[in-house]
């Protein structure tokens, strides 16, 4: 027998073509908001960095250059100007699209940022990749036999994962599968040019790191989420109806279970990045977190304030894009908060 | 139901597939590994690099160490270069002599020397490599060789170079510090990225903070290394970098940033510990102008509580020498004076009642973010602390370490490698960071030395120098610092001394041999 399917969240149509201008309105807002957040981003970043005690030319030049030799190099890199021109200077030059010339090798950043970013943007992406493979069906497994015994081991080993730190992971993935089994190279980096492959077997073992303990993270979320879409009554009218309780689980109860975690997924995705930045020191890869304390270390002012400049648009983008994200998923949240 | 079922098939089918790319990747890097262990004649060398990557390749332009050490003798040579043994020897200069009480060098330039380039090397190409040091506006990384009058040209094939004053030490400089180097004067734009010399290796490939890649030079006039090319790669991680050599995916480390990690390497026949000492001293460098630290007496008095044994076996694994002065055994005016402050708690808690510091003092050691520091300080604390000093201690970046301490000289204590070689003359500099008190002092007799007519007397005044600073207990030089390099059996030809932040890999091979010349240069067999 057919029973006319009852409407579930999401299937909210009519609401969709009235709306089209307050999501435009919305969006105005919120692309306001964010460049206002970029630009104080970028005065603090500048005017922190600017304060730091260690002058570029003398850290560039050593403890045994002449003073003269300290005075012109900081008047060659410009850094004998007002603060207030150095930060108009900086800033133009990324609204123009220009990153500007590293203070130490006077080469252009853009191309030595967009080489770091070949190696970190993969390795951000297969860790959320292991980290979500893991979380859905250890959130579901775990959610679904809460009440048994497996469910509490599942839960257990999801508590033990988040523990973990990963650079812990790392080596002990280092030792397993690189120095004991050969399998996979113990650290650094073949670039996509030379081979793809190379590539990818390089970044295996630190996406595993980084994604395991995401993982562990997410399917805790996913759990709750998933045990509280269980309890719902829309489920048991969907179980009413006639579908199994896997049926409706997939057909009804994940999309909803799925709202909170985008939003900690959105939220992951800094954690992902400073995590980055740690795996990348233990598996010596030339990412961007390697060009972030080498940048440091050296002082290379601008460099740095380039790279934290596209950390902070990229985390502030993708809040963005999973703020958009959940309103399509669940039209119910509106477009005014 | 088959909706799901579907969609469960598919999963397992995703999850199958990733296994066998899994597998089939690491076959395929066991069949890479297996293939690059079988000896062919010409292999190329990698280098696991506990350095920092390289901020430039530029080392006129960048006082970094790592720079030198790609750079410097392998890409870009010297008019005369300093052997492993510390001998001075012509390079780009096929004979030199000295002149004028040591203020006049004629080098006559070698013939044949090309540039990886393909462009003939000059006498001209000198005088504008030697002039660029000096020349208003130079921001020369070192301040070595500035002291020049005039360069010119002399004849076809001959440079006379002349000093504003005599020096016993400036052809030591000319060789040592890359502020020598020979430049192409038409490659100065590229030279961050591709620095163009005349020596046994080009640069052909630089992946930021990874990897630096050079290739046989074609066009090397000189003994042909024994290597298709070297492969220098950066690790930040000890353990990372321990694990690459045990894994074969280096053939060595250049220097172990933990000496004590050598115990891993030691026992396994498949890898050779060459251990060798450099121009660093790693001392505890006292402010001589706070407070308590004025007086000589409390300086001594903490000289005599350092147990500098115990630190050296703590902070570089017992590697390294401890001769209680600033100098090091490559010094022509070398000396051992460790037994001048023989570790006695006695002897320093007298020193401290006698100087009024019977219930010690507070001080404060400030560290960078070193290894050896961080291990030696726990030891100064508690060997301090058993005359009363109550030491506490804090760790700061190294640029922070450069202004703070360097630059602004607000500091009391702190414990620094001083790597660069002969450097006593930094006494006698006006405002260097300790404040010793008879700096004027130091600078004249450093003056007379370098006048002197003799070797003999140089040397003697030098030395001169060493006893009065030791005896004023300037600073607490805790012991010379090792380099440890690990390598594969089968490599030869790296220089067996680290006196040149340049590692020369003139003369390196994996398998074979190196000409018994190179042997007595020091270079291993």
């Amino acid at each position: 027998m057919q029973i006319a399917e009852l409407p579930v969240v999401g299937d909210a149509t009519p609401r969709v073509r009235g709306n089209q201008h307050e999501l435009l309105r919305f969006l105005v807002r919120r692309i306001a908001s964010l460049l206002i957040t970029m630009f104080l981003a970028s005065v603090l970043v500048f005017w922190i960095l600017n304060i730091l005690p260690g002058k570029p030319a003398q850290v560039i030049l050593g403890t045994q250059a002449t003073p003269s030799s300290v005075a012109a190099l900081t008047a060659k890199l410009g850094l004998n100007k007002p603060l207030v021109d150095q930060y108009a200077h900086w800033i133009y030059g990324l609204i123009t699209l220009h990153l500007g010339n590293s203070y130490i090798s006077s080469q252009p950043i853009a191309p030595v940022l967009g080489a770091a970013l070949e190696v970190t943007g993969p390795l951000v992406l297969g860790g959320l990749l292991v980290g979500i493979i893991i979380a859905v069906p250890l959130g579901i497994a775990s959610a679904v036999r809460h009440a048994k015994k497996s469910g509490v081991v599942l839960s257990g080993l999801a508590q033990i994962g988040i523990a973990v730190p990963n650079f812990v992971l790392g080596i002990l993935l280092i030792i397993v599968f690189a120095v004991d089994l050969k399998l996979l190279p113990a650290s650094g980096f073949t670039v996509w040019s030379t081979s793809i492959t190379g590539a990818l077997q390089s970044l295996i073992l630190p996406a595993i790191s980084l994604g395991l303990v995401e993982g562990a993270i997410l399917a805790r979320y996913f759990r709750t989420s998933v045990v509280e879409v269980l309890e719902a009554d829309y489920l048991r009218t969907a179980r009413a109806k006639g579908l199994r309780p896997n049926q409706a689980l997939i057909r009804h109860g994940l999309r909803n279970a799925s709202i909170p975690v985008l939003t900690v997924l959105g939220l992951e995705l800094s954690g992902l990045i400073i995590g980055a930045v740690v795996i990348e020191a233990v598996f010596t890869l030339p990412g961007l977190g390697s060009l972030l304390l080498s940048s440091v270390a050296n002082r290379d002012l601008i460099t740095v304030q380039d790279i934290v400049m596209l950390v902070a648009t990229t985390v502030l983008v993708v809040n963005l894009i999973v703020d958009i994200l959940y309103r399509i998923i669940d039209p119910r949240m509106g477009l005014r908060s | 139901m088959t909706h799901s079922l579907r969609h469960l098939a598919r999963l397992a089918a995703l999850v199958t597939s990733a296994t066998l790319m899994l597998a089939a990747c690491g076959s395929s890097s066991t069949s890479t590994t297996s293939s690059t262990n079988k000896s062919t004649p010409l292999q190329t060398l990698t280098i696991g690099s506990s350095n920092v990557f390289p901020p430039t390749l530029n080392p006129t332009a960048n006082a970094s160490q790592a720079i030198d050490e790609v750079i410097d003798y392998n890409v870009l040579q010297h008019l005369v270069q300093l052997a492993p043994n510390g001998s001075i020897v012509p390079v780009l200069a096929s004979s030199y002599t000295v002149s004028d009480a040591n203020r006049v060098y004629t080098f006559t330039i070698r013939k044949g020397v090309k540039f990886s380039n393909g462009n003939p090397l000059t006498p001209a190409d000198v005088v504008f490599s030697l002039k660029r040091v000096y020349a208003p506006g130079s921001t020369y990384p070192y301040g070595k060789i500035f002291d020049v009058s005039s360069v010119n040209q002399v004849g076809s094939d001959q440079v006379r170079v002349t000093l504003t004053t005599p020096s016993w030490n400036w052809l030591y400089d000319l060789a040592t510090y890359s502020n020598g180097v020979i430049l192409d004067p038409s490659t100065i734009s590229t030279m961050a990225t591709d620095p163009i010399g005349t020596g046994p290796f080009k640069v052909t490939g630089e992946v930021s903070n990874y990897s630096v890649t050079l290739a046989r030079n074609s066009q090397y006039w000189g003994y042909k290394p024994h290597v298709s090319g070297v492969v220098f790669r950066y690790f930040s991680n000890a353990d990372s970098l321990n694990a690459a050599l045990q894994s074969g995916q280096v053939n060595m480390i250049d220097n172990l940033s933990a000496p004590s990690d050598a115990t891993l390497f030691k026992s396994n026949p498949k890898f050779k510990v060459v251990s060798s000492l450099t121009n660093g001293k790693v001392q505890m460098t006292l402010n001589n102008t706070y407070g308590p630290l004025k007086n000589k007496l409390v300086r001594q008095a903490i000289l005599f509580a350092t147990d500098r044994k115990a630190i050296m076996d703590a902070a570089s694994g017992g590697y390294g020498l401890i001769d209680g002065t600033d100098t090091v055994p490559a010094d022509p005016y070398y000396l051992n004076l460790a037994h001048e402050y023989s570790y006695n708690v006695k002897t320093a808690r007298k020193l401290m009642a006698k100087a009024g510091y019977a219930k010690g003092f507070n001080l404060q050691l400030v560290l960078p973010p070193y290894f050896y520091a961080k291990l030696a300080a726990p030891l100064i604390v508690s060997e301090l602390g058993a005359i009363g000093i109550k030491v506490s201690v804090s760790t700061i970046d190294f640029p922070l370490w450069i202004s703070q301490v360097f630059e602004g000289g607000n500091f009391q204590a702190t414990i620094i490698d001083q790597a660069e070689g002969r450097d006593v003359s930094n006494y006698g500099t006006t405002g260097y960071y300790w404040h010793y008190a008879k700096t004027p002092e130091v600078a004249s007799e450093l003056t007379a030395a370098n006048d002197a007519p003799t070797k003999a007397q140089w040397i003697a005044g030098y030395q001169k120098v060493l006893k009065q600073i030791t005896s004023d207990a300037v600073n607490d030089w805790l012991y010379i610092a090792p380099f440890i390099t690990v390598i594969d059996k089968n490599i030869v030809g790296i220089p067996t001394t680290a006196y040149t932040e340049s590692y020369n890999l003139s003369y390196v091979g994996i398998g074979g041999s190196i000409p018994t010349s190179a042997q007595h240069l020091g270079y291993l067999s």
